[in-house]
């Protein structure tokens, strides 16, 4: 078994226009199928140079193309077997390098973040830091794959979403394929401006929501309002959620006061252990 | 003090799981150690009172009982386990006491005598310990006199029959205290005494003495007579010489664990990387291929060091190809085996291992997916669980789950290792601690940074805190800046980094204190936020989060802040006074699980509750019948009349 085979299939992959997407799930099929005849869908210590670097572009170019056809679970099979390749030093390939690695990662970073993953995004930041902060110094946040998830994450927590939106527009993104996410984070950021101003408006003028939510037209706020339940009236809108607020029901004296009396009854029973 | 304070924190939330092991732990311990106990309280004891009557037996004799008075104490301290400083001067003596032991069991019989009647009815190795603990004192002056070197060879020889008497009696705590007398033996290690040593103790043939030599570099020395000691000192009797003959015949593995250890202190110290680690390898190889139970301990300490050699091998951790990455096999089939073997020693130690294995190369998923696959040994060391708990505290806070990670970290700086040679460990989870406060919203305790042991460790982490205390941007900033080496070295970087936000809302709830209405323009200035719109949301969000309470005019471009609420009208202070009262019972019912009673103690009170019993009916049938007699008494009257 040759690596020529391969990498005709790769250059079949990697060609401009790219190829339709069924073809293109095809032609990964064989480049894996063709890895494995390799014997280097894993690196192991006896794996050349040449071959491992074929394996990893070949990886790298299925988890791109997969991100391009908006098949997340396939980019993350891609991802997990491109660790261990990332885990070898740039000089055990060849010719050397890094490969796109920053790229794949940063879209994995990001697809984290899409799904809400914070956890398992801070984890591989963490393994990143470590790695690119031993050496260079500030090395993580310049890089422009992986700074941009970074920036990403960082904004959304403070809550700059006006930056964010920003960030998702078309001149905003690193490269193409970080354009794909751009959709759900807009979904993710708009949830999130609707349920801050619920609490923080009384009312809100419908031009000014319209720039809020970053949201096209005035029929598409009347639309995403009713769509939340607020209720709009005279050309503003109004959120209904406060005032429901303000006056504590009966309902939740009568919760408080059971607290009060299972506590109470609590600390009873305690003492008389004790005593 | 560092206990002071800790136990100052321990108010707090004394619920927590880490205290119901800890307190499962002592009392675990000290259960199984209840035997050391009297012993190193005697031992304590002659030590502090050695100058004072060197010349007085009697006194002494006197003394004896006393020690038993106050066992609970000592078995906690006891407890701590293996490098504690404190017990490093009782262990020294111990050894040396038993020089004393051959001189003095011919000259002075006293003690000896005294001894047994203090302690009646104990185990005769027990009563031998105290023996050589007793005439510790008069060992002192041999000590004196003594070359350390030649103490040192003396105190390993020593040890060997303390391994000797731990696999004869399978009794792990010997092995214990020999493990606690390395500290003090280290300072004298060196190749010339090691050689000695061992070809005191092996004969010519012997391959593991071949093996230890050439890895000392020393393969040209002359194996001496087993029987014609070097020593100087006139101890080594008849006895010491019968011991000699029989060791040589037959060298227990423990022995060769314990010398190797030894080699590979001498080392770590001298700083043989390279040759420590291949010794380690070898080490390892032959041990996992004995199944000795007393072996335990010992295999713990070796793959201890065996770990630590490879992480100073050159790639060091942080790159993805370090030299620890390659030993993880090895960790984990040890882990196996230790975990098949229920060898809890070693268990615990390789489990902390891995850890800190994982975690030097980032490998946080791995570390995560380690522990919830394997189970650490509750009955593990103090200090391993201390150790454990740090890795999971960090591991906890890198995943976000602030309150677990809290829980951890707190449990591990409160069982961390009072002793300064410990206080690496304490500051380092002191660090990560403040940090996770921090994440949480939570303003740490000023009172930890004025710990004489953390005050200047912690300076950065005192400025970082009142930064984010403030809610002021530019000195968050400043600071994270001016020490950004010295968070990266101590991994807390990006958990700070994290804490932008915290800062944020910090200066948003200042601003909403301060002010009843206040521009955004002004706040955006203030919070050095970039932009109007950008102010505008984040003010939205801390409403939502519930960190202010404000409405914001989007046609005026400002925050009005709400009528503070009496919080006395709230449910709140009822939470607060809950809280504290659910601290405080647990608490107690923490205090009444670590307590201990004697054996049988209420067999003794079932028996006395039963005689006050029997006194009580035959009390009640006594009036009863007095009261028959007395009313046949009136009915004779009566009948008289």
């Amino acid at each position: 078994m040759s690596t020529s085979e391969l990498t005709s299939t790769l250059r079949h992959l990697q060609s401009t226009p790219p190829p339709s997407p069924d073809q293109i799930s095809s032609l990964l099929s064989k480049a894996k199928r063709q890895l494995l005849q390799l014997n280097a869908l894993l690196p192991t210590a006896s794996t050349s140079p040449q071959v491992l670097h074929l394996a990893r572009a070949t990886l790298e170019t299925g988890a791109l193309l997969s991100i391009r056809l908006q098949n997340p679970d396939a980019f993350t099979r891609y991802f997990q077997q491109l660790l261990p390749f990332y885990e070898l030093p740039p000089s055990s390939y060849s010719p050397e390098g890094e490969g796109q690695r920053s790229k794949v990662t940063g879209l994995y970073l990001l697809l984290l973040l899409t799904k809400g993953d914070y956890a398992e995004f801070h984890t591989v930041l963490e393994g990143l830091e470590t790695e690119f902060g031993g050496g260079k110094g500030k090395g993580l946040e310049e890089d422009k794959f992986i700074g941009y998830p970074v920036k990403l994450e960082r904004w959304l927590m403070e809550g700059s979403y006006d930056r964010v939106w920003k960030a998702v527009g078309r001149e905003g993104v690193p490269s193409e394929e970080f354009g794909v996410f751009s959709e759900v984070l807009i979904g993710t950021i708009r949830a999130e401006i609707a349920s801050c101003s619920e609490k923080a408006y009384p009312s809100l003028p419908i031009p000014n929501a319209k720039n809020l939510l970053f949201l096209e037209s005035e029929g598409g706020v009347v639309q995403f309002a009713q769509s939340r339940g607020w209720i709009v009236k005279d050309g503003r809108i109004w959120f209904p959620f406060q005032h429901g607020e303000e006056a504590p029901s009966g309902k939740e004296t009568l919760v408080t006061s059971g607290q009060v009396i299972e506590n109470t009854i609590g600390y009873a029973r305690e003492l008389e252990t004790i005593v | 003090m560092p206990g002071e304070g800790r136990s100052l924190r321990s108010g707090k939330d004394t619920s927590s799981s880490t205290n119901g092991e800890k307190a499962r732990s002592n009392s675990q311990s000290s259960s199984s150690k209840d035997k050391p106990v009297p012993t190193r309280a005697a031992s304590s004891k002659t030590k502090a009172a050695a100058p004072a009557r060197k010349g007085s037996k009697k006194e002494s004799s006197n003394d004896k009982p006393q020690p038993n008075g106050q066992p609970i104490e000592n078995g906690v301290n006891g407890a701590d386990d293996v490098d504690m400083i404190d017990e490093e001067a009782e262990t020294v003596k111990v050894p040396t006491g038993k020089n004393g032991e051959e001189e003095m069991t011919v000259v002075v019989p006293p003690p000896k005598g005294s001894k047994l009647s203090g302690e009646p009815g104990k185990d005769p190795e027990g009563d031998t310990a105290m023996g050589n603990v007793d005439k510790a004192e008069d060992g002192a002056q041999d000590v004196e006199q003594m070359d350390p070197k030649v103490k040192a060879v003396t105190d390993i020889k020593g040890n060997f029959q303390l391994l000797e008497k731990a696999v004869a009696q399978f009794d792990a705590r010997f092995t214990l205290r020999v493990l606690r007398s390395i500290s003090s033996i280290r300072k004298h290690l060196s190749p010339d005494l090691l050689a000695q040593v061992i070809t005191e103790t092996y004969g010519p043939t012997n391959a593991i003495a071949k093996t230890l030599l050439s890895t000392l570099g020393k393969e040209d020395v002359r194996f001496s007579d087993a029987s014609a000691s070097e020593m100087d000192v006139d101890q080594p009797s008849k006895d010491k010489n019968s011991k000699h003959g029989t060791s040589t015949k037959e060298i227990l593995p423990e022995v060769d664990t314990y010398l190797s250890i030894l080699v590979q202190i001498y080392l770590h110290d001298s700083r043989a990387v390279q040759a420590g680690a291949k010794f380690s390898s070898d080490l390892i190889g032959h041990l996992r291929t004995l199944n000795r139970r007393t072996l335990d301990a010992l295999s713990a300490k070796v793959y201890f060091y065996y770990s630590l050699f490879y992480e100073q091998l050159a790639p060091v951790p942080p790159s993805p190809t370090a030299s620890v990455v390659s030993i993880r096999p090895h960790l984990l089939a040890a882990l196996r085996t230790a975990v098949l073997r229920k060898d809890q020693d070693t268990q615990a130690t390789v489990t902390t291992l891995l850890l800190r294995n994982y975690l030097s190369t980032s490998h946080i998923t791995q570390a995560d997916l380690l522990i919830s696959h394997s189970q650490f040994p509750p009955a593990a060391s103090n200090n391993q669980i201390a150790r454990y708990l740090y890795y999971l505290g960090r591991i906890r806070a890198i995943q976000l789950s602030y309150t677990e990670a809290h829980e951890h970290l707190t449990g591990a700086t409160r069982k961390s290792p009072a002793t300064p040679s410990a206080g690496g460990f304490y500051q380092a989870a002191s660090k990560l601690l403040v940090v996770v406060e921090l994440l949480m919203g939570d303003i740490p305790d000023r009172a930890i940074f004025r710990q004489p042991n953390l005050e200047t460790a912690m300076e950065p982490y005192l400025n970082l805190v009142q930064a984010v205390r403030v809610g002021k941007m530019e000195g968050f900033l400043s600071v994270v800046q001016a020490n950004n080496a010295l968070f990266r070295k101590d991994g807390t970087y990006t958990l700070i980094l994290r804490l932008r936000q915290n800062v944020i809302k910090t200066g948003i709830r200042m601003m909403s204190l301060s002010y009843a209405k206040i521009s955004l323009r002004d706040i955006c200035m203030k919070l050095d936020l970039g932009s109007e719109e950008s102010a505008e949301y984040i003010v939205a969000k801390a409403i939502r989060d519930g960190v202010i309470e404000a409405t914001l005019d989007h046609e005026g471009a400002f925050m009005k802040s709400k009528e503070a609420g009496d919080v006395y009208a709230t449910g709140e202070p009822g939470e607060a006074f809950h809280e504290r009262i659910r601290a405080c019972l647990g608490l107690h019912d923490e205090s009444v699980k670590a307590m201990r009673f004697p054996m049988n103690q209420h067999r003794l009170e079932l028996k006395n509750a039963q005689e006050a019993r029997e006194r009580e009916r035959e009390l009640a049938k006594e009036i009863v019948e007095g009261e028959m007699d007395d009313e046949d008494g009136a009915g004779g009257d009566f009948e008289g009349m």
